[in-house]
């Protein structure tokens, strides 16, 4: 097949990613303490997880144009709300999953209600639900921490989504899930109208679709990927605390822009997001082992956002 | 008058698809009040924007005082001496009279703002131009014709030596319409060279010293005012009939069965009152003014405003449209004047505009079927003559014309039987105009009943079978092609009830 000039551009720029990803590898592998081995990349994989399936679900939000600073924070009261009901009410371990992911959903329906229906910005209404996340996590678990059942406890078994001995189950997942999502964005009637939204709302409107609840469904389908993320957290590191989680909105978001999906809305990549994902916890793993503190770490994500979001918009006024 | 001020020579301009200026030339004398005419799209405003920085000429040069000059912006041509005044007013209505004439280059006390320096020098002002206004009253309080002079006493405020009138009667009333005039003689008297773009033929007579004609983004002429008649100016605008044959009479059998009925719409301050009847096969033009709520009507009837009274009859049946979404079940399609707003995604592919409308056509299960979307859209760009490398394309690669066929091809995928085309030509070529016109009447022939709003005269005459007449926001009258000519329709569409 031919590929037309727009596709080509977007391959180039996953390649040139790709390149990155392997340069990082390699300047952290020959600069950095014990950087080369199995257990480094096990635990950039680690984070890579719940990175990603924060990166996929905003991918559709900024898809449409929207923003959501509140995937952090409702990762993390999915994570402390369903693990308190698994640790402090006996609720067995699958329903907790279960209760994870809906509250995940329940955010994303929130978020996404507000904004499609009452016209609220995506800004103001995902800063107001990070809060309500925070304090509704606190507020449920006393402002205690919680902690998940260990490998060996009889509740373990759910670590192994993250892998089994040496293999990472969880790479397998996210790469399924990613999969899926890439399907669902770009050959669904649903991922039609996100992307269609996002570049021209009242164009797609006047031509008769219900914009209203396309929108929203962008929100739900990013709050459920959202409360999986919980679940991929807690199976990687079993302990969460409330109040916290707002440093994850950055990295998720960079992973995305930083992927080619567009900040304007109406472009996106789930392709792209994936590796920029990879991108970010590479360099969260290699910045620990070039001896800096994680502080240096947030730094460069806050930096990396910034050419990310800065190359988007000259790459769109080029083509103006 | 005195000498020439200001020359345009040779000024050629084109953007993607469209020859907008075509060598065009234009000059101003001082004390001279130059009247620039043309229909919609001749290119007169596109020529001031090239003169004032806007837009970059692609060649040409243009001479000031004596000397070449060329502006990057409009802060360059206003430090120079060239101000428009624009149809839609630049005016922040929050702030004061005032604060809006000085705004950008306020008086400063300190690290302050001197608001009682910047109020006597706006009296000064008002005083010099015969202008009754309060420089502290809120803009937002005055009414279009009071903001209007504001804009003037800006203009004088930056030092103006020419000031270009960018159709500035449009939403005037007869009293300050005649203030305009004392106000343009007073500056002619001060040997200003003025640009006066407008419309209307009596004020052009009254008015004006020159008047120069623009067609199509070409130059076609200049005469004195005095010495020409109004029919000498309308043959220069309107020109050679390049386009389809004017319709005489009208096609429609009169027992043709109603498709669509309105009936007492009322939507906001625009549209009041309004009831008419489309009948199948038929081209319903809808004449009128700026601003007599001709695209108000079409996007209340199609639900994309709210209404807030009056009924809807599609094929004998009552419909309740309160969405788009219900308009486009009923089979009515609307093309919007603004189609990169509200026509189409540009950002995406020929074919994915295509069926957006219409989208659950192609769907297998969940998913798009791709390849079916494909041989639809290939099937419209054949039969609709669209110029597109490939369905691939993106929409915004196009042309404005082509862009418009991607618009009606979305419309036609969907099946819409009623389509409601708004300024259909407006920002598109000269030939690609001629092939729209066939297109409507061929779909009209087809069955498929059109309403056409325009603002240009001579498409109104040329398409419709019958025309309704709209002024601010009621239906004036209604006239069948057989019986209408220019006068009829100014006639109705200048008449307040």
């Amino acid at each position: 097949m031919k590929q037309n000039p727009i596709v080509k551009k977007i391959g180039i720029n996953r390649i040139v990613l790709c390149c990155v990803l392997v340069l990082m590898y390699v300047i952290f592998s020959i600069f950095g303490k014990n950087f080369v081995g199995m257990q480094r990349i096990m635990s950039a994989l680690n984070y890579a997880y719940f990175l990603g399936f924060l990166s996929l679900g905003v991918t559709f939000v900024i898809a449409t144009g929207g923003i959501d600073f509140s995937i952090g924070p409702v990762m993390f009261c999915s994570a402390l709300v369903s693990g308190y009901c698994l640790t402090h009410y006996g609720v067995p371990m699958v329903l907790s999953l279960i209760i994870s992911i809906l509250v995940g959903l329940l955010f994303g329906v929130f978020n996404g209600y507000f904004v499609a229906y009452w016209t609220v910005p995506p800004f103001i209404i995902s800063m107001a639900s990070m809060n309500i996340a925070k304090g509704l996590a606190s507020v449920f678990t006393k402002t205690q921490s919680v902690s998940w059942p260990q490998s060996a406890d009889a509740n373990g078994w759910y670590r192994n989504f993250i892998k089994v001995g040496n293999f990472p189950v969880g790479l397998v997942i996210f790469l399924v899930f990613a999969v899926l999502c890439s399907i669902l964005l770009n050959q669904t009637k649903a991922g039609r109208y996100i992307l269609s939204l996002g570049s021209n709302k009242e164009a797609v409107r006047l031509s008769g679709v219900n914009v209203k609840k396309w929108e929203m469904l962008a929100y739900i389908i990013c709050g459920t990927l959202v409360g999986i993320a919980a679940i991929f957290y807690v199976a990687a590191y079993t302990t969460v605390q409330p109040g916290y989680g707002d440093q994850y909105n950055n990295e998720a978001i960079a992973g995305c822009v930083m992927g080619g999906t567009s900040m304007a809305g109406g472009l996106a990549s789930i392709s792209g997001t994936v590796i920029g994902v990879f991108i970010i916890a590479l360099l969260q793993e290699g910045i620990l082992a070039l001896g800096f503190t994680k502080d240096y770490q947030l730094i460069i994500t806050g930096i990396i956002v910034i050419v990310a979001v800065y190359a988007d918009v000259v790459t769109r006024r080029r083509k103006k | 008058m005195g000498d020439t001020i200001l020359t345009m020579k040779d000024i050629d301009k084109s953007f993607p698809g469209v020859h907008a200026l075509d060598h065009v030339s234009f000059e101003v004398k001082k004390g001279e009040v130059h009247a620039l005419m043309g229909e919609n799209g001749a290119g007169k405003s596109t020529l001031m924007k090239v003169l004032t920085g806007i837009y970059t000429k692609d060649s040409g040069t243009i001479t000031y005082e004596g000397k070449e000059v060329e502006f990057h912006n409009t802060r360059d041509a206003q430090d120079a001496g060239i101000v428009i005044v624009h149809q839609e007013l630049n005016m922040l209505g929050h702030l004061t009279v005032a604060q809006n004439i000085f705004i950008g280059r306020e008086f400063k006390k300190g690290i302050f703002i001197d608001d009682k320096r910047m109020n006597e020098e706006a009296a000064k002002l008002f005083e010099k131009l015969h202008i009754d206004i309060d420089p502290m009253e809120t803009m937002s309080n005055l009414t279009v014709g009071k903001q209007q002079m504001c804009e003037i006493a800006k203009a004088i405020s930056h030092k103006a030596k020419v000031i270009v009138f960018d159709e500035p009667s449009a939403a005037l009333t007869e009293a300050e319409i005649e203030e305009l005039f004392k106000i343009i003689k007073d500056l002619r008297k001060q040997q200003l060279g003025i640009v006066y773009i407008s419309h209307r033929m009596d004020e052009i007579k009254v008015i004006t010293d020159r008047v120069t004609v623009m067609r199509d983004g070409s130059y076609v002429g200049t005469l004195v005012t005095a010495d020409c008649t109004k029919d000498d100016i309308i043959n220069m605008m309107v020109g050679r009939v390049i386009y389809e044959d004017p319709k005489t009479e009208s096609t429609v059998p009169k027992d043709a069965p109603v498709v669509l009925k309105v009936d007492h719409l009322n939507a906001g301050r625009m549209v009041q009152d309004v009831s008419f009847e489309l009948r199948k096969g038929e081209i319903l033009g809808f004449s009128g003014l700026m601003g007599a709520g001709r695209t108000e009507t079409a996007r209340a009837i199609f639900g994309a405003d709210p209404k807030t009274s009056g009924d809807i009859y599609v094929n004998g049946r009552k419909v309740e449209i309160n969405s788009p979404q219900d308009a486009v079940k009923c089979g009515i399609g609307y093309l919007s004047e603004d189609r990169k707003r509200f026509g189409i995604v540009v950002q995406k592919s020929v074919a994915e505009n295509s069926t957006m409308a219409a989208l659950e056509n192609f769907t297998k299960g969940l998913f798009i079927n791709k390849k079916k979307e494909k041989n639809t859209a290939q099937g419209y760009v054949d039969s609709l003559a669209t110029k597109t490398p490939s369905t691939e394309q993106l929409v915004v690669n196009l042309s404005g014309g082509n862009q418009q066929k991607i618009v009606i091809a979305k419309w036609l995928v969907r099946n819409c039987d009623i389509l409601i085309f708004d300024e259909p030509t407006r920002g598109i070529d000269v030939g690609a105009k001629n092939e729209i016109y066939k297109l409507m009447n061929r779909l009209a022939e087809e069955g498929k009943s059109i309403i056409m709003i325009s603002s240009e005269m001579t498409e109104i005459l040329r398409m419709s079978d019958r025309i309704v007449v709209m002024c601010e926001g009621k239906k004036t009258g209604e006239v069948d092609i057989s019986e209408a000519s220019q006068e009829t329709i100014m006639n109705l569409a200048t008449r307040e009830i």
